[in-house]
């Protein structure tokens, strides 16, 4: 550790803390009596010229402080190169006649300076002094020991903190499936990491041959401007087509790397004006690792999603199929829940098993003939508990795929009332997941709103104040209170009236 | 809570000098709890407020919270000088 250091640094900081050490002070109180109340001094250099011992001495020692005393410090001087020397403890009597010893303060064959004592009015026994250089060897040993604690904190400390900087990063990075969020979030981070003004993050599209931005973060610029870059053209261009980092003064671009190259992270002017270094490229290389594992997750996550919605429209398909036009989710109804989702708070999961959700809600119809739906007239008690069955039966279908899982309360539960009067379990109130209740409220005013062979269709006015009526006995009235406002948006009432134009 | 009540304040002044020492650093209040030596709780709401002040960016993330330190000159030169004028005192 000690040769790490610079000797200079070093031996300046270990006599700054021997001057202040309590230990090193009651050394000097206890033994003051046994050494003949000699004056003591620590020097700090190695060879300490006649002028450095003078000013190590003359504040204490009577006799070495006298201007006229040149030939004290020149006895002192030579005990001190006896010492060096010798590496050992150096006895010396000056030109008073006053007694004196000089202990050399080493590690190793590192010499630092010394510890000494002069005026003493007696010769002290060999058997104290053992005992003073005992004393001392400990107490310098402690002070390097506590200096070179120190030290390690010094560097560490910095080490500890960037690497605590990286792992909160990953874990910043990883909380995210969504490459909308995660792309601006890693450019943000990169920001913050390399102190830089502007971070853009491209990736390579599908020919392999240009580059399409996907996040800008200016700190400068309100907005940022997208451009396409040529795989091989500029920094990033080029940092693709070598799959290495490009640096420059005002730019570092670093490759996204995956099996293959997928993209490039480009940083542009550090905000102190100063060029980007190589601690910066090793710190973009290993953040540039972390983002590569989030994005390719979030690849994944959004082909997964891609094959669920897939999977759930080709349900939804098949079961139109049996009744064109009649039982599909028109995009009207999933936008109002989608709304009315949002406005309640659900968070990006809940809202995505709500999507789903509606488009399956009545997936368990496929089950009951089709002359019982169809049917103009009223419905036996054996047909009733058949349409009951439907949302336990839509739930068997859907619940070998894995994926909506989580869609499962939402659909088995569309049906049961906020009093506790519905159906299948009987749930009341905060016992309904929140999609189903929302659901609820949107498959009454579907029912309602749309032509069916057996029924006239209510106006949506009319299908609004039937569903607000039931507010508190069907309906969760919060949930009522947050439909109401999004049936009256005009964009919402434009949508229904194409539609009910289209289905016609 | 203003910026100089924030210089005022012995948790506040302790995470402004951690994050002025370290500029690269963005780390959750647990982070930030172990490095300044200060109560995770006492840390997680001087950090918010700090936030209000924009002397600190919250990254926010379901399961966490980072924080880094601003890159706006005015803030960061304030910090500056109020830092040298105390350690100067």
């Amino acid at each position: 550790m000690v040769e790490e250091l610079k000797a200079g640094e070093y031996q300046k900081e270990l006599f700054e803390r021997l001057r202040k050490n309590i230990d090193l002070k009651r050394e000097e109180e206890c033994f003051g009596a046994c050494l003949h109340q000699s004056m003591w001094w620590l020097v700090e250099k190695k060879h300490p010229k006649p002028n450095d011992i003078l000013k190590a001495v003359s504040s204490g020692c009577p006799s070495c402080s006298k201007p006229e005393n040149k030939v004290c410090i020149q006895d002192l001087h030579n005990a001190i190169q006896r010492s060096a020397k010798d590496k050992a403890l150096t006895k010396f009597i000056c030109k008073e006649g006053k007694r004196g010893f000089v202990y050399p303060i080493a590690q190793g064959d590192a010499l630092y300076g010394y510890i000494g004592a002069c005026y003493a009015s007696e010769d002290v026994s060999p058997q104290i002094l053992d005992i003073f250089a005992a004393f001392t060897d400990t107490i310098v040993k402690e002070v390097q020991k506590e200096l070179e604690l120190s030290k390690l904190y010094e560097t560490v400390r910095p080490r500890a903190i960037a690497l605590s900087t990286v792992h909160t990063v990953y874990r910043l990075i990883s909380s995210t499936l969504d490459l909308n969020e995660l792309l601006p979030r890693i450019a943000r981070l990169s920001l913050q990491i390399i102190r830089a003004n502007r971070c853009s993050i491209k990736l390579v599209d599908s020919t392999k041959k240009l580059l399409l931005p996907k996040a800008t973060v200016d700190l400068r610029a309100k907005k940022a401007i997208l451009k396409k870059v040529a795989v091989g053209k500029f920094a990033p261009g080029k940092a693709v087509k070598f799959g290495r980092p490009i640096r420059g003064n005002n730019y570092l671009a670093t490759p996204l790397i995956d099996e293959d190259v997928i993209g490039v992270l480009t940083l542009y002017d550090k905000v102190d004006g100063s060029p980007f270094s190589a601690f910066d490229q090793e710190i973009m290389t290993t953040l540039a690792e972390q983002a590569v594992i989030a994005i390719k997750n979030a690849q994944l996550y959004k082909e997964q999603e891609k094959l669920t919605m897939g999977a759930i429209k080709a349900l939804a398909a098949i079961f139109n199929a049996r009744a064109p036009g009649t039982y599909l989710t028109r995009a009207s109804f999933l936008r109002i829940a989608m709304i009315m989702g949002q406005n309640l708070h659900m968070n990006v999961a809940e809202l995505k098993n709500l999507e789903y959700a509606v488009l399956l809600h009545d997936t368990g119809q496929l089950v009951i003939p089709e002359e019982v739906l169809s049917k103009p007239t009223k419905l036996t008690g054996r047909e009733l508990e058949l349409v009951k069955e439907h949302p336990s039966r839509g739930v068997e279908i859907i619940k070998h795929i894995g994926a909506l899982k989580s869609v499962i309360p939402y659909i088995l539960y569309h049906h049961e009332n906020y009093d506790g009067s519905g159906y299948p379990k009987g749930l009341k109130k905060n016992q309904i997941p929140l999609g189903a209740r929302i659901m609820a409220v949107v498959g009454a005013f579907e029912a309602m709103i749309i032509k069916r062979p057996y029924r006239v269709a209510k106006s949506m006015d009319e299908a609004a104040e039937e569903i607000n009526k039931n507010s508190g006995t069907q309906f969760d009235p919060k949930v009522v209170d947050v439909f109401m406002a999004v049936a009256k948006r005009k964009d919402i009432r434009s949508i229904l009236e194409r539609e009910e134009y289209e289905y016609r | 809570m203003n910026i100089d009540d924030a210089l005022g304040s012995e948790i506040h002044l302790k995470i402004i000098r951690f994050f002025h020492e370290n500029q690269a650093s963005i780390d959750t209040p647990r982070g930030v709890a172990t490095w300044i030596r200060e109560d995770r709780s006492k840390v997680q709401k001087a950090l918010e407020d700090l936030v209000g002040l924009n002397i600190l960016i919250a990254h926010r993330a379901p399961s966490t919270t980072g924080y880094s330190y601003t890159q706006a000159n005015t803030v960061l030169s304030k910090i500056e000088k109020f830092l040298k004028r105390r350690k100067g005192a």
